[in-house]
C-alpha cells in the first residue's frame, strides 16, 4: 500500500511537469549524440560497429541514472528541507521501508521515460540496436538502484546544495567513467577494477551487450537488484535513526 | 492517554537542552494547551510527540505503548497540524488530502468523501484546484487543519494551528475543535494566543526552559494569582496587582494617587506574573 502512495505521489509530481520534465530530459542525451555520435564518432568505430551503436545504450543507462536520481532526490530534499512536508510521512503509519521502495521505483519509472526518449531521438541517428525486454529490466533496475541512492542522499543532506554536492562527486563521474562513453579497456588497471564494480558499469554494458544481440547476465543482473536493495536498507535505516527531522 | 515521562531532548550543537526531564500526562479526551515564551520547549515537545524528533532520554507512552518511529498502530491514532505549512507546493488541496489518506490506509471512497466535506467546510472547495503554492497563508493553515482531521484521528495535536487566520476563521476553527473535543477527540494545542488557550483547554502546561512550570485549569490558574486585577498606569509603566477577594482589590484602587483600571484576570496575566518573572529574574 505504502509503495503504491509513493508511486502515485511520484505520477503526481510528473504530471504537474511533464513538459519541462520531457524537455530537460532531451537536452543532454541530444548533446552527446550530435557532439560525440555525428562529430567525433564519424571518425571512429568500436568492436567493428558504428560508434553510434556503441554511444546510445551507454546514453540511455546514463540518462536512466541521471533521472532516476534527480527525480527522487531533488524532489524528497526539498521536501525534507524546504516545504517541510516529509514531515507527513514520517508522522504518517505507513511503513517506511514500503514507501522508500515506492520512491526507487517511481524513480525507476522516470529513469524508464528518460531511457525512451533516448531511444526516439536516436532514431534519426540510424542506429542499428535490439530493444527487448530485458533491456527494459536492465534500464528499471538501474533506475531502481540510483532512485533509492536519491533518497539516500536526500536523508543524508542537510541542506539543498548538499544533493548538489552528491551529484557532483558521486553521479557525474560514473556518469563519464562506466563504461559508457568508450569502452571499459582503455582505463589502467587499478582504476578499471574499481570501476567494474559501480552499479552504471553493469547496466550500460548489458544494455550494450543486449543491443548488440546477446542474452542479458545474470550476475549484472543481480548486481543492480543487489546496489537497488542496498540503497533502500540503507535510506530506511538512517530515516530510522536520524534523531532529528 | 498521553504519558511524556521524563524526557529530555538536546539539539545538536546546543548546549542547553530544549527539554531538560519534562513530565506530563495527558487524559484522554481532555482540550490540553501548551503554552510557554519562546524557546521554552513547546514544538520540541509537540515533534517528539509526533516522532520526527527522538528524545535523548525519558519516553512517551500513548495508551499503554511506547511511542517510537516504529510504533505505527499508535501513529495511526495520532494526527498533527504543524507550525510550519507542510504542504507540497506543486499539489492542489484534492491531491494533498489524497496522499495524505493514502498515508494513513484510507479507503478511495472515504477519502473522497471526506475531503469533499472538509474543504467544503473550511471553504476551499472552489480552491480546491489550484495548486498549494497559490494559496493565501489563511487558506494553507485551514487545509492543514482540513487534511490533519482526515483521518478521524484519536489524538490532534496543533501546533500554533491559528496563526495568520482572520479572526471570524478563528473563531469558526474555535467552534470547530470545542465540537471534536466533546465528541471524545484528544486535542493537545500550542498557541501563542493566550486567549485562545483560555477559551479552549480544560487544563495548561506552563511550560520554561524545557521544564513544566505548572499544570491546572485556566480557572485554578488565575485563581492562584488572584481573579480580580488592578492595572495602575504611572505615567510609563503599567503595574498589575491581582487580588484573591474583589473587596481587596476595591480597598487597594482607592489608595492609588494615579489613574486605575480593575478587571478580571486573564490567563495572560497569569503568563506574564509566573513565567515573565522568571525571565526577568535570569
Amino acid at each position: 500500500m505504502g509503495v503504491v502512495t509513493a508511486i502515485w505521489e511520484k505520477w503526481v509530481e510528473f504530471k504537474f511537469e511533464w513538459k519541462k520534465i520531457t524537455a530537460a530530459a532531451l537536452v543532454s542525451p541530444v548533446l552527446y549524440m550530435i557532439a560525440l555520435g555525428w562529430g567525433l564518432g564519424s571518425m571512429t568505430s568500436v568492436t567493428d560497429r558504428p560508434y553510434i551503436d556503441f554511444l546510445v545504450p551507454g546514453l540511455i543507462a546514463m540518462c536512466t541514472m541521471n533521472n532516476s536520481f534527480s527525480a527522487v532526490a531533488t524532489a524528497l530534499n526539498v521536501q525534507r528541507t524546504f516545504e517541510h512536508s516529509f514531515e507527513q510521512i514520517i508522522i504518517s503509519p505507513t511503513p517506511l521501508t514500503q514507501y522508500v521502495l515506492g520512491q526507487s521505483i517511481g524513480g525507476a519509472l522516470r529513469g524508464i521515460y528518460s531511457g525512451l526518449l533516448v531511444l526516439l531521438i536516436s532514431l534519426p541517428f540510424g542506429i542499428g540496436i535490439r530493444v527487448t525486454p530485458a533491456f527494459f529490466l536492465i534500464m528499471f533496475l538501474n533506475g531502481m538502484a540510483f532512485g533509492a541512492l536519491g533518497v539516500l542522499a536526500a536523508v543524508l543532506a542537510n541542506t539543498h546544495s548538499d544533493v548538489s554536492r552528491f551529484s557532483t562527486f558521486v553521479i557525474t563521474p560514473m556518469t563519464f567513467l562506466c563504461n559508457t562513453l568508450f569502452p571499459l579497456d582503455k582505463i589502467p588497471g587499478v582504476i578499471q577494477t574499481v570501476i567494474r564494480f559501480l552499479p552504471l558499469t553493469h547496466a550500460s554494458g548489458q544494455l550494450r551487450s543486449i543491443s548488440y544481440g546477446n542474452p542479458a547476465s545474470f550476475f549484472s543482473i543481480a548486481v543492480l537488484a543487489a546496489y537497488a536493495a542496498l540503497f533502500i536498507g540503507l535510506s530506511v535505516y538512517f530515516i530510522k535513526k536520524r534523531k532529528n527531522f | 492517554m498521553i504519558e511524556i515521562k521524563n524526557v529530555t531532548k538536546t539539539y545538536p550543537g546546543q548546549k542547553t537542552p530544549a527539554l531538560s526531564g519534562l513530565s506530563l500526562t495527558i487524559g484522554s479526551g481532555e482540550f490540553f494547551g501548551l503554552l510557554g515564551p519562546n524557546g521554552a520547549g513547546k514544538t520540541t515537545t509537540i515533534k517528539l510527540l509526533a516522532t520526527l524528533l527522538i528524545p535523548d532520554e525519558g519516553e512517551i507512552i500513548i495508551d499503554g505503548e511506547k511511542l517510537t518511529r516504529n510504533s505505527l498502530p499508535v501513529k495511526r491514532k495520532l494526527s498533527m497540524v504543524t507550525q510550519e505549512y507542510s504542504l507540497r507546493g506543486n499539489m492542489t488541496p484534492g491531491e494533498m488530502m489524497e496522499l495524505h489518506g493514502r498515508l494513513y490506509q484510507l479507503p478511495k471512497k472515504v477519502i473522497k468523501e471526506r475531503s469533499e466535506e472538509l474543504l467544503a467546510f473550511c471553504g476551499l472547495g472552489e480552491h480546491r484546484k489550484k495548486i498549494c503554492r497559490q494559496l493565501s497563508g489563511g487558506m494553507k493553515r485551514k487545509l492543514m487543519l482540513a487534511r490533519g482531521l482526515l483521518t478521524a484521528p484519536e489524538i490532534l495535536i496543533l501546533d500554533e494551528p491559528t496563526v495568520g487566520l482572520d479572526p471570524f476563521a478563528r473563531r469558526q476553527m474555535w467552534d470547530l475543535l470545542k465540537q471534536l473535543n466533546e465528541k471524545g477527540m484528544t486535542i493537545l494545542l500550542t498557541t501563542h494566543y493566550i486567549d485562545e488557550a483560555q477559551y479552549l483547554c480544560r487544563r495548561i502546561a506552563l511550560i520554561d526552559r524545557g521544564k513544566t512550570d505548572r499544570i491546572a485549569s485556566p480557572a485554578e490558574l488565575i485563581q492562584e494569582i488572584g481573579a480580580t486585577a488592578v492595572d495602575e498606569f504611572d505615567g510609563s509603566h503599567t503595574k498589575s496587582s491581582f487580588f484573591t477577594e474583589k473587596e481587596a482589590a476595591l480597598h487597594f484602587a482607592e489608595g492609588l494617587k494615579n489613574e486605575f483600571v480593575i478587571r478580571s484576570t486573564t490567563l495572560e496575566d497569569v503568563f506574564v506574573t509566573r513565567i515573565g518573572r522568571k525571565l526577568e529574574g535570569k
